[in-house]
């Protein structure tokens, strides 16, 4: 498959992946393992997060219903597990999620990440900003001289934000390609080429293979 | 020495277990801000003489500006080091919501400021919202579901006449059951009955 | 946060791989027959007696477990077949032979559950364990490879569970690399400083000017 030339195309990493995954819990818990991964924050996967609420709402009725059908305690018991499976992926996808915010909250809202986030999770970005502010302001910076008051700067003679946490993109990650990528570049110099082999396991830098995993094509692992 | 107080500070932040708090160290939080402003003083002075004797700060490189510079820095390393050391509690503090609850035990909270208690509060009551947005509870399920049910073997004679899950069960030595692992606790932990695997 | 590992070292918990490992599909004989099962994650069965049908092994497990199947083992946990493997393994020193991604989890799982239903237990058991063995000495003869001029790492056939153990290693073993070979520091190592909020001392010290 002729994978590198999609983007051009518009094909979003969630149209991707139903191209090629069967099932929604597959899909799911490939968000939940690279959202655990990566060390940013990824694009919030609305529609496929809205899909398996609705299937676990369904499953939900439906294992409700069982006791009324005189359904044997064992398959009840089969179902509630593949229900508290699902369960288990879903929150763990959005508490991965809400750990990266309460971590990098400011970075965050200042860069274009902040529209990753879904609506709620911009709620609770911007309420968690605002309540640490106060909170160092109370603690720290309303103590301080003038001049070296800033959140964000160590003093006003800061040429730039210098006191924000940033996620390391330099980290390194370990991840699988699904289809085979070819040749890759891995520095901007040019110099450092890697072929990319479908399902094999490679240790790369976040940084440069960051492109992959936002269109779907690589597995962090 | 200048900021060896600021240091002594993370220090103390840093030998704690990661997610233990020891008790807000008013006191020298109290005297490093205090060094903070006594920089400033020195700094604010030394820049007013530079500029009553009319020397220029970007070519001059004399004792008074590198003593200015020191101070600055000295300023910002403080700065650093309190803001760490507030922010860094500030997310042992967040991650309590997850641990403990929405209600800190006294233990807890007498080891927090004025400020962290609300900063507690403020942050679980976001989270509580987004929570309650979502219509799902992101408190439960830390860890992967595992079986409900587990195999056991009894130890000793209970009775034949246990009621468990609306379901009665003949529990006599020896004998082997399916159960549900919250309702078999009790017994094994009172060594009636053991976890079976395999 | 609790119950979740360290974003940045150990990302997934032991409980985590074994639950992704729960869903690598087994075959099982039943002893009993049940309609098919709709679940979320796929349809399975239905089921009769003696018909062999497939299933992920989290079902398998918790079948066995009510007494309701024999669960039928996977065939490259046969002692012929991972006697090859573990040949093969000795033989090539700096390659990994193909297993299942989870072998290790699915190999513990199917001991501690499914044992009755294991031909040559103990052969199989201690097979699973040099071959682990072999594989890890490899893992870090290997690892003593990496230099500063390396860039990337192929690890072809790595499994879940050895992914895991070597991650905190292998990640700060490339970054230490990764810093000193880089011209500019980014950022503090391990340790106290990296858990202050602010990167300090980036780029070079700027000189006091005039408010």
């Amino acid at each position: 498959m002729e994978l590198g030339s999609e983007e051009g195309l518009g094909i979003s990493s969630e149209d991707y992946d139903s191209l090629i995954a069967t099932t929604d819990v597959e899909l799911l818990k490939r968000a939940w393992r690279n959202e655990k991964a990566s060390p940013e924050i990824l694009q919030f996967q609305t529609s496929l997060v809205q899909r398996s609420r609705e299937q676990i709402q369904l499953m939900e009725d439906t294992v409700e219903e069982f006791p009324k059908n005189c359904t044997d305690p064992l398959t009840v018991s089969l179902y509630q597990m593949d229900l508290d499976r699902m369960l288990f992926v879903l929150r763990s996808y959005l508490r991965t999620r809400l750990q990266k915010i309460e971590k990098y909250f400011i970075h965050i809202s200042k860069s274009d990440l902040w529209n990753r986030l879904s609506d709620q999770e911009q709620k609770f970005a911007k309420k968690c900003t605002d309540y640490m502010e106060k909170h160092l302001q109370r603690s720290v910076l309303s103590h301080l001289p003038y001049g070296y008051q800033s959140i964000l700067r160590q003093s006003i003679s800061s040429e730039e934000d210098d006191m924000v946490p940033e996620p390391r993109l330099d980290t390194f990650v370990f991840c699988k390609s699904k289809g085979s990528v070819g040749a890759f570049q891995l520095d901007d110099s040019g110099d450092e080429i890697v072929d990319l082999v479908a399902d094999d396991l490679y240790v790369l830098r976040y940084k440069s293979i960051k492109s992959l995993v936002e269109s779907g094509q690589i597995d962090l692992v | 020495m200048y900021g060896r107080r600021a240091s002594q500070l993370l220090k103390e932040l840093s030998s704690n277990e990661k997610s233990q708090l020891t008790a807000f160290n008013t006191d020298m939080f109290g005297e490093v801000l205090k060094e903070c402003n006594t920089h400033h003083l020195e700094l604010q002075s030394l820049m007013r003489k530079i500029q009553e004797e009319g020397l220029d700060m970007q070519t001059t490189r004399n004792a008074d500006h590198f003593g200015a510079v020191i101070h600055h820095l000295s300023l910002m390393r403080n700065k650093r080091c309190l803001m760490a050391y507030a922010y860094n509690r500030a997310e042992v503090i967040q991650s309590l919501r997850w641990m403990v609850g929405p209600v800190l035990p006294q233990e807890i909270q007498a080891k927090l400021n004025q400020s962290e208690k609300e900063y507690f509060k403020n942050h679980s009551a976001a989270l509580e919202a987004y929570m309650s947005e979502l219509d799902l509870d992101l408190t439960v399920d830390m860890v992967p579901p595992k079986d409900p049910y587990i195999r056991v073997r009894l130890l000793d004679d209970i009775g034949d006449d246990v009621v468990l899950d609306d379901q009665t069960h003949n529990f006599v030595r020896h004998s082997i059951h399916l159960l549900k692992r919250t309702d078999a606790e009790q017994y094994i932990s009172q060594g009636l009955m053991e976890e079976l695997s395999g | 946060m609790a119950g979740q590992s360290d974003p940045h070292l150990s990302l997934f918990s032991a409980a985590e791989v074994e639950f992704l490992a729960e869903d690598e599909m087994v075959e099982i004989v039943p002893n009993m027959k049940m309609d098919a099962l709709n679940f979320i994650c796929g349809d399975y069965g239905p089921f009769y007696p003696q018909l062999t049908t497939e299933v992920p092994l989290w079902l398998a497990v918790a079948l066995k477990k009510r007494g309701k199947c024999t669960v039928r083992l996977p065939q490259w946990m046969s002692v012929e077949k991972l006697t090859q493997v573990l040949e093969a393994e000795r033989d090539s020193p700096r390659e990994f032979q193909p297993l299942p991604f989870h072998y290790v989890e699915i190999s513990r799982l199917m001991f501690d559950h499914a044992r009755d239903d294991i031909p040559d237990m103990y052969m199989v058991r201690s097979l699973i364990e040099d071959i682990r063995n072999v594989r890890f000495h490899k893992v870090e003869t290997g690892l003593e490879t990496i230099s500063a001029r390396t860039h990337a790492v192929k690890l072809k056939n790595l499994s879940a569970m050895e992914v895991n153990i070597v991650r905190p290693f292998v990640v700060r073993t490339l970054q230490a690399f990764y810093k000193h070979d880089s011209p500019q520091m980014i950022q503090h190592p391990d340790g106290t400083a990296n858990r202050q909020p602010q990167v300090a001392d980036r780029g070079p010290r700027r000189d006091l000017r005039r408010r």
